[in-house]
This record gives C-alpha cells, structure tokens and sequence, in this order.
C-alpha cells in the first residue's frame, strides 16, 4: 500500500517536472534564467537621545555598517527586463533578518555590444526573523523591505558579469524591550533606512 | 543628451546618502506616582451603594455562586449577576475608598478600606449595606505599585497615599537591544499588585467565594487572612457579622499574595514563597521559603507542584520576567524544577493541565503544564490583543470550564475546552481616561 502511493507520488513529481518544462521552455525561447549575487554592506547612521535623565535631550549620532549578502533569481522576460525573486540576509547589529521578496532589473539602455551596462534594480518583501536569536525580551518581529536602486554590469553582453549596485534599503522592524520597574509595556519600532554598497556576479 | 539622463538618475544617490539615518522609537509606558493625602473621616464617609456603573481602573476578582465582585481600584467594588456567562449584568456599585481586596463567608463581604476591615450583609443584593468596621487593623499596602500608610498612633488621621497615573513616553534610540539611555527613566521604585487566584479552602460547611491568584485575602476556617507588606493578620470570624483581629504573624517584608491549598498557605513575597502549614489555623506555622530571584509575584499550586510568576525589576538582571515551576513534595524543601522567560507575567490560574499565565500588556496564554519540563513548548493558544493581570479558571472551583479574566481593558469570560482553546464569551468594557 505505502509503496503503491509511493509510486503515485513519484510518478506525480516526475509528471510536474515534464509538464513545467513543457510551459516554460525557458532558455530555448530566449528567456533565459538570470541571477545577481551580491554581497556588500548597508551603510547608515543613527541619531539618538542620550543624558533624558537630566532633561537636557542631547543627542548622539553613530555610524552604521551591516553585511548584506543577496541573490536575485529571475527570468528575463523582454531584453531590458528581468523579473524575479530576492533572498537576502542582512546582518544588523541588533536583527539578523531573511527579507525575501519580489524584485526586477531594467536595463536602462537598449542591449548593445559595449561592456558596461547600467541597470535599475527595484526589490520588495519582508524581512523574515527566522535566522535571528535574541536574548530574553528582546525578541524581534520582521517587518517591509524596499530596496530601491541603480547598478553596472561589467561583461561582455550574453556572458557572465561583474556587478556594481548602489541602493536604498528601508527595513521595518518591531523589537521587544525588556521592562523595568514599573514599567506597563516597552517596544521598540525601528526602521533601518541604509545605503547598500554592493558588488557580485551575474549571469 | 543621453548623458544628462544617466546624470539625473544618479541624483537619487544624493538624496539616499543624505538620508540613510535609521529610525528607531521606544514607546514606553509607566506608572507615575504623585503624592496625595486623605483623612480617615473622608474614608469613612464614603463607604455606600449606588447604582452600577462602568468599569475604570478595575482590580482583583471575586466570584461567588455565579456573581462576580470585581475590585474598583481604591474606589469600591462593581457587584455583576454572572449566573449566564454569555451576558453577565452588572446589578451594583459598592463604594468603598481604599478598597483592594475582596473575601466572602455565606452572606458577609469583607472588604480593606485603606486601614480599615469594613463587613458588608449581601444577604440581599438590593439592600447592601455595612454591618460592621474593625477600625485601624492595617497600616500600610499598595494598589497599582502606589503606596499608602496610616499612622494610628499619631492620632493623626492624615493617610499618605499615591496617586498612580500612567504615562506614554517615545524616546529615539539607538537601534540596538541593548538600553542606552533609558535608566534615566527609572521613577520611584515599586512592585506592582493586582489580584491572583485561590481557592479559599474551608473545611466547615460554610459557602466562601473564591479569589484570583493575586488575592491578599484568604478565608480557612473560622478565619479570614489578611497579608500585609511584612504581616498576616488573622481575624476571627466565628461571628461572621463582627470579624476580629485575633492575631498577628511577622513574615518579613514583600509579602504579596495569599494562596490557599489544602491545609497549606502559600505565601508570594518579594524574595519568594513562603509555605506555611495551616493545620491549627489560629497559629500558622512556617515549613519553609523558596528563595529566587528578587521579585516575586503570585502563587499557584497543583498537587505537587507550585507555579510562580516573577516580574522583575532593572536589578533583577536578564531573566527577571519568568514563570518558576516548583517541586513541592517535600513542603520543608521545595525545589526548582524550571524557569521559563515570560514577557510580564502577572496573575495566573491553573485547571490542571491547562495554566493560565497573564502576560501584562500583551495578552494571555494556555499552557498544557502536564509535563513540568516543557510547558514552553505546549503553547496551546496566546490571545495577545487583550490585557490580563489576572484570571480564574472556574473549572477547579464549579466545574463549569470558564475563565474569568480581568485586564486594564476589560473584563473578559471564556470558554475553555481539555484542549486549552480559549473561545469568547463575554466582554465588559473599561473605560480608562488615557494619559499621555
């Protein structure tokens, strides 16, 4: 009995894959498969208050710098655009975020021959707080990603490519706080607005 | 031409540099304590009945025979026909000022009005009135973290107290976990008290009600405990119209809650629980204290097993906010069995399997607690948009599987299966003028 559905489940798998190859001949039909993968880091600052205690509202600004790792896998379906989905992972200093999510790539010229290419890069998801572990209390709800942006491609066209991007990146995050004394409730809503620097490969 | 178009798409760059400053906000909200005084003729004089109204700052609860007393914060108690769960009606407003805590023998309310032990005849829930006061029995305590103290000997009739407002702060902050400049926030220090759920245990054929697991007052017998920042006072109420201070026991400071099991007390302190065996009840005796962490609310208790919930302080460290599961076996020697973290426990209850932890601000949750050693991981359900500070499970007391929950913003009924499911019942609104 177990090896009879088995043997549907197998026969069914192999009949989903046969069928998808069918609809989307994809490289044959000149629709090829493409994918960016990049790695970079996601610049910013903060500004906040510190000494409240004494009233006196001075505020403090640092700098920010996260590891960003992201790949872009999609399909080119007219010759300036590829559409597709994005999977990153984002190394804040208080959230390791998974934000996956839709993305496209528009190339900003007609395809010629020459080797440098300029591209816009627009992405939209969710930052997922699967990979994260936080201490006690300070649990941390993900929230929207955009990720708005301009790149270069270094390659001759049709082949692999080198990939220069620059973009904005808004992250949305909901943070626990522990509480004190007497404290009703304390929470934390964080949106991380980061310039992202980012070099990879294409194809 | 073509130029000058790739120019103007780069100037976004411009802008997203200038702009890349993340932003973060704390919302907080605290209590705040201002200082108020009273005389003890005003506290007398406004003790009456008038006719129900809404819930604002409710308290701790108390159920009896299908009605439900829920404790108007220092102003009195709402008197509610709870006999069809599905539409409780409210029938009544006691005024009581200073009151706190509820605890019912057959037809007799005893209720605190601030140093006062004042006993009301329910025989006729349209006719309440007050049969008798034992004046100047208490000195001190707390409603809301907020304290108040009398001086009897003073022959001052002045009361300290503190008024308790909450109060909303946003902070800009720096984006990481760690606290930077919130510890200038800190205000005056004080612990929280609401109202938690016991059975009270009699072993005479008098009808009592019975309390949440934040209760002060516990009837046993032909006595009524009070505990009191570092006492119990014992009253007798052989003449259930006239209760009087018979004795006073000395526990040390912190004492919060009163839990009775069997022919045991069980103590919430500050600095842990404290069991005390109750077998000859005008003289409690102290078997034994399960020290933990500095803070310690409520105590709940299933057979062998004890369960605590910790609301920590600053000082407390990172742990601070946690449900203990105690081993009492050995009532001389209880010991821990876990800790789990929670995110600002208050009152809990427990029909075993099923416990019932009030989380504060964000909401409550059903645990399967058969197994001591995972109650973390059999979550049966986290409502989290309602606030509790305390629950009784009526299962363990009626039979009937229906969870009284009473938060900052309603009072709330639920049915609960074996299972854990909560499904709503009912809902009465709170109305709380809100502060900001």
């Amino acid at each position: 009995m177990l090896s009879n559905r088995m043997l549907l489940c197998l026969w069914a798998l192999l009949g989903s894959m046969a069928a998808a190859q069918a609809q989307f001949p994809v490289t044959k039909q000149g629709r090829p498969f493409v994918n960016y993968t990049e790695l970079g880091g996601l610049f910013g600052r903060v500004a906040y208050a510190v000494n409240t205690w004494n009233g006196s509202g001075d505020e403090q600004v640092d700098n920010k710098l996260s590891l960003t790792i992201q790949t872009f896998n999609g399909v080119q379906v007219c010759p300036r655009l590829a559409v597709g989905g994005v999977v990153a992972v984002d190394w804040y200093s208080a959230a390791l975020l998974l934000p996956v999510g839709a993305g496209l790539r528009y190339d900003l010229t007609k395809p010629n021959d020459k080797n440098v290419r300029v591209f816009v890069s627009a992405d939209a998801g969710y930052g997922l707080n699967w990979l994260n572990k936080s201490s006690t209390n300070n649990e941390v709800k993900g929230g929207l990603m955009v990720n708005p942006g301009i790149g270069m491609r270094l390659g001759k066209p049709g082949k692999g490519a080198f990939v220069l991007s620059l973009s904005y990146k808004r992250q949305a995050v909901q943070a626990q706080k522990p509480l004190q004394w007497n404290d009703i409730s304390r929470d934390e809503s964080r949106v991380y607005n980061r310039l992202a620097v980012r070099v990879g490969v294409m194809f | 031409m073509k130029k000058l178009i790739y120019f103007l798409c780069l100037l976004p760059l411009i802008w997203i540099d200038s702009s890349c400053t993340d932003q973060c906000t704390e919302t907080r909200t605290f209590r705040q304590f201002t200082p108020v005084s009273l005389t003890t003729t005003q506290v007398r004089l406004g003790v009456g009945v008038d006719k129900a109204r809404g819930m604002v700052n409710p308290g701790k609860l108390y159920t009896k025979d299908g009605y439900l007393f829920i404790n108007e914060l220092k102003q009195g108690i709402h008197v509610i026909d709870n006999r069809n769960p599905s539409a409780p009606k409210a029938l009544a407003f006691i005024s009581i000022p200073g009151n706190g805590d509820i605890a019912i023998r057959n037809n007799f309310l005893y209720a605190d009005s601030y140093m006062d032990l004042v006993t009301f005849d329910i025989s006729n829930l349209a006719d309440i009135h007050e049969v008798s006061r034992s004046k100047n029995v208490f000195t001190q305590g707390q409603f809301d973290g907020g304290w108040w103290y009398y001086n009897a000997a003073s022959n001052s009739d002045i009361i300290s107290d503190q008024r308790v407002d909450y109060v909303t702060q946003t902070l800009k902050t720096n984006c990481e976990a760690t606290p930077t400049a919130t510890a200038g926030w800190r205000t005056d220090v004080m612990s929280f008290q609401f109202a938690s759920v016991a059975k009270d245990a009699s072993s005479t054929g008098s009808t009592n009600g019975t309390s949440g697991s934040m209760a002060r007052f516990a009837l046993y017998n032909d006595y009524l405990y009070a505990v009191g920042q570092s006492d119990m006072k014992l009253f007798t109420i052989s003449k259930p119209a006239a209760p009087a201070l018979s004795n006073t026991i000395n526990m040390g400071w912190g004492i919060e809650t009163i839990f009775p099991y069997k022919d045991k007390l069980f103590l919430g302190s500050q600095t842990g629980m404290l069991i005390y065996d109750n077998t000859n009840p005008a003289q409690p005796k102290q078997l034994s204290v399960f020290q933990h962490a500095r803070r310690c609310d409520p105590v709940v208790v299933n057979d062998n097993t004890a369960y605590v919930t910790l609301r920590g302080g600053g000082g407390c460290g990172g742990a601070s906010n946690q449900l203990d599961v105690v081993d009492i076996t050995s009532l001389t020697n209880p010991k821990l069995l876990k800790s789990y973290p929670m995110r600002s426990p208050y009152g809990l209850g427990v029909d075993f399997p099923n416990l019932f932890v009030c989380e504060g601000a964000y909401g409550i949750k059903s645990f399967n607690a058969a197994d001591p050693m995972q109650i973390d991981k059999n979550l049966q359900q986290y409502i989290e948009d309602v606030q509790a500070y305390d629950v009784i499970p009526l299962g363990g007391v009626s039979g009937q599987k229906t969870l009284l929950l009473i938060g900052r913003d309603g009072f709330y009924q639920y049915e609960y299966t074996s299972a854990g499911r909560l499904r709503l019942l009912s809902k009465l609104p709170v109305t709380r003028p809100s502060l900001t």
